[in-house]
């Protein structure tokens, strides 16, 4: 019995060394263990034995079966690690993006900073009236900048605003004070094209009231945020300038990345370049707004995202930005 | 504007204790952007005072001549010249061998022949004037052999301002204003002008002004017996090196004087003058201006008339007949000041902007005036000592100007600067500049020069920006907001917009373009759109603001095709609808033809996918009433969500899509964005699942002449506790593969339910009148 089991044994281990396919396992495994199998049929004839019998060999039958059953186990797992998948691992197949804007990427980054020094951000409207974009901001009638020759006026009275700081009245309106917004969205200027100049782009707005707010504190949001943006420890000044809804009103330089501050044709040799028109909240807006002047004081910015977006990724022609060129949008993977 | 700082230091006290090659960093700091700084005299030397002692004829040349010029050696020197203004005893401007004029050398030279030793100059050559009439002509007194540049300006420093940043300072479209300025930021002082005071005790000139809002103020005066009308050297290398042409004495004092004080003024010659008056033009009058241009007058210019004539366009430019003649020894000075709106005006409906009407439109102090014509009779009259005044200085002046006075308290000048300020230093500030100002206990009271009050200084404020700018804007120090942390009332839209753009490149690929807020109308000429809408006035094309993003995009669409043969835009922008703005999310879909329904199902997709992911909403489509004739009138889809429209899916025409290229599809998407920002987010619950494991079971339904749409109405129809969802997960020809998801609370689902609901389900299919591959 001995000789008989263990050749039973022997068989099915070089079987199955042999079989190198899982149908011919399973076809192994019911030869010699299932139900048919001679195995199992010695099992059956055990309760035909002596009691004698049956205690000699009882527990070697099973205990047989049982190793046989797990040397097909063994196999078949052996089988199943040894189908690794080939392929050709050098296939190398070109990146498809989509892109974001690249106003919208500068946007994002620069309200992002603000929203960390406490700035909401809003948005107005692009077709504003006269009293939004004019007259409430302290612009009066006969002013310049009133003039056709700058300003998109509409069939129904109304203006493609010329300017964000519409949203300052809106977000007056709105909050009331104290307030810290900012706007980013689209301007309109009737403008001949071409690689410098576009009759629409975009710009952000900034504006800041509470009691007590001075010039400094102006200084320090713009020399941060430049900071931010540019990843660089740029300088700020501050320059007189004139815009009617502020007083006193500044134009703001910055260091110029290119060269330094050294000079160059970039900045025209001064080693700054303008980038802001600033200044502290005139009275008139303030009081169009609903915030008593002799309350509150305030500071507002605005400056192209256009432009510093054509500055930040070195665009050199401005007009690619509202081409819908996706072959050159492309370029702007998401941030 | 240019300006010249020898000007400059003539009006200032010690002048030679500032830095004039440096200081224009800090004026640009303190007053106005200074564009550039160019250091004048150094392009020639070695030129003396020499004097023609013999002058013969040239043999080899018709005009040119042989002299003899002294100029201090011990011998006069041989030079050859073809000016025709040599004589003996001219004394001029020599250059000597080895001198240079812009970097060349003078050699000594045949001319036709002759040795030409070193050469006689015009004022052009050596770059000082633009005169090339002849070689300068020295006065007798000079000295022979002495260098030139002793005698004339010739050294000095040009300074060029940015004009735009002087637009709010009509102050300092002169010299004498920039001075003051020096003056105020390097604490020196600012000398008064020579003048020549004016009897009145002769007769008035006959001058009326008729509109005294538009002409505020009309100086004249009458000066007789000019003899001398030669402009001295000095000045025309003055004029030259502010970047005006010399023409005659007369006209050049005109210009000296707007060059010095800003004011520009009009000598007539007085023969022609009988009376002025000052009044509005006809409509559609011709006159002719001294530039020999007809021009066309509307009612609104105000103009100067003499007699009945037309005499001169109001601050902007004067007429051929009152120019100043060679034989003019008598003329009629006009210092005047007018309104600059109305100037800025007439200059730009007649595209003539002058330097006179630029600072006019700057508005000007009328209270300069009769200073300015002092100021020029003193000057005319230093090259005219013989001149005889011949009337009243005559001012019409109806409504005088008068200073103004601003109280400006010392809280708010603290608070703005962040810093106090001594009384001394604020009063120092502003005297400097030409305020008055009386110290208080908590303010301060200034008077406001009229010379500053016509345009920048109304208000405390304005007083505020003076005394932080002289005090240095480079003294402020940034200094961080305080700390604040109420919630603030909040706007989505921005972030709601940059959730969905960057979702849309990120996940489906897509490209964001920007596009204009206008129609492309020659794109919808050519797509024969006609669309009616806000229109921008003053324009022909491209004037119709857009209602539809998505087709104000198709040109984008046009240009993308060129290189991609499918690609995804996308664009968040206004769009001008029943007069108002509204924010609109367009996607476009583009592909070859027959990929039709794919982008159709894609574009269902997405939205789906947009409000699934961002609102937690679900999404229906329900067939689109399309009134648009460049959509597809059968197909498109209006999505709603919550019941309520919020877009539409519509694909373009095909003669529309044609035009833009051949073979192509294209499916927009249009979402209500004001909408979509408005729209809660669905709070997202947790659902409790069942312990008992769910079983799925895939059917094909074959639809012969009905669609998806029917067959989810007869699955409606068909009810079972097992059902747990269904779906439809392909759709190969005809055939439609929906798997349903089926499960129990209760136990786990045993093949004899599993048969039960198969045959039921198959019953439901049959009884509905469509077939079911079994």
């Amino acid at each position: 019995m001995e000789e008989k089991l263990s050749k039973l044994k022997e068989e099915l281990k070089e079987k199955l060394a042999t079989a190198t396919k899982e149908a011919d396992i399973l076809n192994i495994k019911s030869e010699y263990v299932g139900k048919k199998s001679e195995i199992s049929s010695i099992l059956s004839s055990l309760k035909d034995m002596s009691i004698e019998d049956k205690k000699k060999y009882g527990s070697l039958i099973n205990n047989t079966k049982k190793e046989m059953e797990d040397l097909v186990t063994a196999r078949l797992e052996e089988l199943e690690n040894e189908s690794e998948i080939t392929f050709d691992d050098t296939v190398d197949f070109e990146l498809v993006t989509g892109s974001l804007h690249p106003v919208t990427i500068i946007a994002h980054e620069i309200t992002d900073i603000l929203k960390r020094m406490g700035f909401t951000v809003v948005s107005g409207p692009e077709m504003e009236s006269e009293y939004y974009n004019f007259e409430a901001l302290n612009v009066p009638k006969d002013h310049p900048a009133r003039d056709m020759q700058d300003t998109y006026f509409l069939d129904n009275g109304m203006v493609l605003r010329t300017q964000t700081s519409d949203n300052q009245i809106h977000a007056m309106e709105n909050f009331g004070a104290p307030l810290r917004i900012c706007a980013p969205g689209r301007v309109f200027r009737n403008e001949d094209l071409d690689a410098n100049h576009e009759n629409t782009f975009y710009q952000i707005e900034g504006m800041v009231i509470d009691k007590g707010v001075t010039i400094e504190n102006l200084l320090y949001v713009m020399q941060n945020l430049l900071k931010e943006v540019f990843h660089e420890d740029v300088k700020v000044r501050l320059r007189p300038g004139f815009f009617p809804f502020t007083e006193p009103s500044y134009e703001m330089d910055m260091s110029c990345l290119i060269c330094g501050g050294k000079g160059c044709p970039t900045c025209k040799n001064s080693g700054w370049i303008e980038m802001v028109g600033s200044g502290m909240v005139h009275p008139n807006v303030l009081r169009a707004g609903g915030i008593n002047p002799e309350e509150y004081t305030g500071f507002a910015f605005g400056f192209g995202l256009t432009r510093l977006a054509m500055m930040k990724y070195k665009i050199n022609d401005i007009r690619v930005l509202n081409s819908g060129n996706i072959r050159y949008l492309k370029e702007f993977n998401l941030k | 504007m240019l300006i010249s700082c020898n000007k400059l230091k003539s009006h200032i006290k010690n002048p030679e204790d500032i830095d004039w090659l440096n200081i224009w960093d800090t004026f640009t700091l303190r007053t106005a952007e200074v564009e550039k700084v160019t250091v004048k005299g150094d392009t020639f030397d070695n030129v003396v005072v020499g004097e023609i002692k013999e002058c013969i004829p040239h043999p080899n040349s018709d005009h040119m001549h042989i002299l003899q010029v002294d100029y201090g050696d011990k011998e006069p020197i041989q030079v050859v010249c073809g000016a025709n203004n040599v004589r003996v005893g001219l004394k001029t401007a020599y250059i000597k061998v080895g001198g240079h004029i812009d970097g060349m050398e003078i050699k000594a030279r045949p001319l036709r022949g002759i040795l030409s030793n070193g050469m006689c100059c015009s004022g052009r050559e050596l770059g000082i004037s633009d005169d090339h009439n002849g070689i300068i002509e020295a006065p007798d007194d000079w000295v022979v052999g002495t260098d030139i540049k002793d005698y004339l300006p010739v050294r000095d420093i040009i300074v060029e301002i940015d004009n735009k940043s002087l637009t709010n300072r009509p102050d300092l479209w002169g010299h004498y204003g920039i001075a003051r300025e020096i003056c105020a930021i390097t604490n020196h002082e600012l000398l008064p002008l020579d003048i020549l005071e004016i009897e009145n005790n002769k007769e008035d000139l006959n001058i009326v002004i008729k509109d005294d809002n538009l002409c505020y103020r009309y100086t004249g005066l009458k000066i007789d017996n000019i003899k001398n009308n030669k402009t001295p050297l000095e000045m025309q290398i003055f004029l030259f090196y502010v970047g005006m042409r010399s023409i005659s004495l007369l006209v050049d004092l005109t210009n000296v004087l707007m060059m010095e004080l800003g004011t520009p003024m009009h000598a007539f010659d007085a023969r022609v003058v009988k009376n002025i008056e000052v009044g509005l033009a006809n409509e559609g009058d011709i006159y002719t201006t001294l530039d020999g241009v007809e021009r066309s007058l509307t009612s609104d210019m105000l103009m100067i008339k003499n007699g009945d004539q037309y005499f001169g366009i109001a601050g902007v430019m004067g007429g051929l007949d009152s120019e100043i003649l060679p034989d003019t020894t008598s003329i009629f000075l006009e210092s005047a000041c007018f309104n600059a709106a109305s100037i800025r005006r007439t200059a730009t409906n007649l595209g003539l902007r002058t330097e006179a009407s630029a600072r006019y439109e700057k508005s000007l102090d009328p209270n300069m005036t009769d200073l300015a014509i002092k100021r020029l009779a003193y000057l005319l009259k230093e090259q005219n000592p013989d001149m005889v005044i011949a009337s009243n200085l005559t001012d019409i002046y109806p409504r005088k100007l008068k200073e103004e006075q601003i109280i400006l308290d010392k809280k708010t000048l603290s608070i703005y600067m962040g810093r106090t300020l001594e009384d001394e230093e604020v009063k120092n500030i502003l005297e400097k500049l030409g305020f008055k100002v009386k110290i208080e206990n908590n303010y301060y009271d200034v008077t406001v020069p009229t010379f500053r009050a016509t345009k920048d200084i109304k208000i405390k404020e304005d007083l505020i920006e003076e005394i932080a700018r002289i005090y240095g804007l480079e003294n402020f120090i940034p200094k961080p907001l305080k700390l604040d942390l109420t919630v603030k009332e909040h706007e989505t839209i921005f972030n709601q917009e940059y959730e969905v753009k960057r979702l849309l490149a990120e996940k489906y690929n897509m490209h964001e373009v920007h596009s204009y807020i206008w129609y492309d109308t020659d794109l919808l000429k050519e797509l024969n759109i006609e669309k009616d809408n806000i229109k921008i006035l003053g324009k022909e094309t491209n004037n119709i603001l857009r209602d539809d993003l998505s087709l104000s995009l198709m040109n984008i669409v046009r240009e993308n095709f060129k290189n991609y043969a499918n690609f995804k835009i996308f664009e968040i922008g206004t769009v001008i609808n029943n007069n108002s703005n509204k924010r609109v999310l367009s996607i476009i879909l583009t592909d070859k033809e027959t990929n039709l329904e794919n982008i159709y199902n894609e574009a269902k997709n997405i939205v789906k996918y947009i409000f699934k992911v961002l609102k937690n909403k679900e999404v229906t489509f329900t067939n689109n009433v399309n009134e648009l004739p460049y959509y597809n009138d059968t197909l498109g889809k209006m999505i709603n969500v919550d019941e309520n429209k919020i877009g539409q899916i519509n694909v373009l025409t095909k003669s529309c899509t044609n035009k833009l290229s051949k073979k192509k599809a294209i499916v927009t998407i249009d979402i209500d964005f004001d909408k979509y920002v408005t729209l809660p987010k669905e709070e997202i619950l947790s659902k409790e699942i069942s312990k008992y494991p769910e079983v799925e079971l895939d059917y094909t339904i074959i639809l012969e002449d009905k669609k998806y749409e029917d067959l989810k109405e007869v699955l409606k129809t068909f009810l079972s506790k097992l059902i747990r969802s269904y779906r439809l997960v392909e759709v190969y020809e005809n055939k439609y593969m929906i798997r349903y998801t089926l499960g129990s609370d209760f136990k786990t689902l045993e093949q004899k339910d599993l048969q039960t609901f198969k045959d039921r389900f198959i019953k439901h299919i049959k009884d509905n009148g469509l077939k079911i591959i079994e």
